[in-house]
């Protein structure tokens, strides 16, 4: 007599093996995420620096772009003249920062003087307004623009050295480059 | 056989025609000796370094007139425009991100790059691009004079370094231009000086205005549109007329060229005075084309100012 067994109707197999192919997809994209994740944000800046993309109000990214571009200017009108240009003449130049402008009211009125100690020049801008923008210092060495930020009234030490503007609460602005997401 | 004698010259045409056309585009894309061929991929880009160059070099848009950057796909042609090219001007920071992988499909994989960019600080992507902790970044750098100066002078540098013999004519005529589009800035805060608010509250439909009215010590509150050209659904519409009431929004500043019929919506349920900016992304190539339309938005931004003055 010919006995045969049929397997009653259902999909435990199937379903076991689904789960089981659905538990390898998981625990393989847990592994590559794991394994490819982004690193962690960057180690926090330095307490004398601040990010011009994060850090500043808006007030302070327009004046801080404006002394970037001030400063390439600076160094042409000082090696055509000779010496450098003081914030008066820069004003008549137009030039924003210094010109005495509305939008120069608009982020915090700054009263700007300046300081030529050997080789490197520095102009102060004292803010009228610390709520709207920082006072502010631009410093050119021959090599490139450092600008510094204090949220007060005040003029920075003389001479403005690092140690001195960092031990008076002064902070260097840094920006970063970030090349597009989808390059 | 008179047949076959008439068409022989036919042939030779042909031929010559065929050895002409495969000719052209090789003598074409050849720089001629001395004179750079610079390629750039947006309009103020194209300004820029016309300006800056003179006729020492030849600029090449490798885009043509008339695409939207913001939805642009590379096609071949202009891929192959990018072999007979000696350097690359690019935005770099979002604009023209379809370069990269045209520059490495071209004839010209190595080619050097320069990264406009580079000196400016950025400012975090607005709306709904603004993700990832402001590590997307705005890349509207061109619609602002001082980010513009600072790109000018970058590519300025860049270029006289590839092209020595003239990098001092370079560098002369950037800081000419710089000096012009410095002026374009001072003009319009001279007529506000006679007339206007020195603060707005500020919406904007694309979020591609921040550096220029950081220029001014403006804030935008609010940015309508999701993505360029993207209208935004009922509810998004809801919600930002609601946050416009909220934050007691005096101007929305739209755009020229993208007329879209949610704007007078947004108009209709606020009351709010509409203003249009440029993106400077339309018409033809030409040297002069970022100033006539910075000029235009800062005329733009001084009659916003002086109507909301109380």
């Amino acid at each position: 007599m010919h006995h045969q067994i049929v397997r009653r109707a259902g999909a435990e197999r199937e379903t076991l093996w689904v789960l089981l192919a659905a538990g390898v997809i998981l625990a393989s994209a847990t592994l590559a995420v794991g394994l490819r994740a982004a690193p962690d944000a960057e180690a926090p800046l330095a307490a004398h620096l601040i990010d011009s993309r994060t850090g500043l109000t808006a007030a302070e990214q327009g004046l801080y772009a404006d002394l970037k571009a001030a400063g390439e200017e600076i160094v042409a009108l000082r090696t055509a003249a000779g010496r450098a240009p003081t914030p008066e003449e820069l004003a008549a130049e137009a030039l924003p920062p210094f010109a005495a402008d509305p939008s120069a009211a608009a982020r915090g009125g700054h009263t700007w003087t300046f300081a030529e100690t050997g080789h490197e020049i520095a102009y102060a801008g004292v803010s009228a307004a610390p709520e709207l923008a920082g006072s502010l210092v631009l410093r050119l060495d021959g090599h490139g623009a450092d600008i510094w930020l204090k949220r007060a009234a005040e003029a920075p030490p003389a001479p403005p050295e690092d140690a001195a503007l960092s031990a008076a609460g002064w902070k260097r602005i840094v920006s970063t480059f970030t090349a597009g997401v989808n390059r | 056989m008179s047949l076959f004698s008439n068409r022989r010259p036919n042939r030779r045409l042909i031929l010559a025609g065929a050895l002409a056309a495969v000719a052209l585009p090789v003598r074409a894309v050849a720089a001629p000796a001395g004179r750079r061929r610079f390629g750039v991929t947006l309009h103020p880009y194209y300004s820029y370094v016309a300006n800056i160059v003179g006729d020492a070099a030849e600029v090449v848009p490798i885009i043509p007139a008339g695409f939207n950057p913001h939805a642009y796909e590379p096609r071949p042609e202009d891929i192959q425009r990018i072999g007979g090219l000696d350097a690359i001007v690019l935005n770099g920071i979002g604009h023209d991100d379809f370069a990269g992988r045209m520059i490495a499909a071209s004839a010209k994989p190595a080619l050097p790059v320069v990264e406009a960019n580079a000196d400016v600080p950025l400012l975090p992507a607005a709306g709904m691009a603004a993700r990832a902790a402001g590590k997307v970044v705005n890349p509207h750098s061109f619609l602002s004079i001082t980010n513009s100066v600072l790109q000018v002078a970058t590519i300025a540098r860049e270029l006289g370094r590839l092209d020595p013999d003239n990098a001092a004519a370079y560098a002369a005529n950037a800081r000419a231009y710089s000096r012009r589009l410095r002026q374009l800035r001072a003009d319009a805060l001279a007529k506000l000086a006679t007339a206007g608010t020195a603060s707005l509250r500020v919406a904007t439909i694309h979020g591609a205005y921040d550096y220029l009215l950081r220029e001014f010590g403006l804030e935008v509150s609010a940015v309508v549109e999701p993505a360029h050209g993207i209208e935004p659904s009922p509810a998004q519409l809801a919600e930002t007329i609601a946050t416009m009431r909220k934050l007691d929004v005096q101007v929305i500043f739209s755009e020229l060229n993208f007329p879209s019929a949610y704007v007078e919506t947004i108009r209709r349920e606020t009351g709010i005075r509409l203003y249009a900016f440029s993106h400077i992304s339309h018409g033809d190539y030409a040297p002069d084309l970022f100033e006539r339309e910075m000029a235009r938005n800062l005329d733009t931004l001084v009659l916003a100012m002086a109507e909301a003055a109380p």
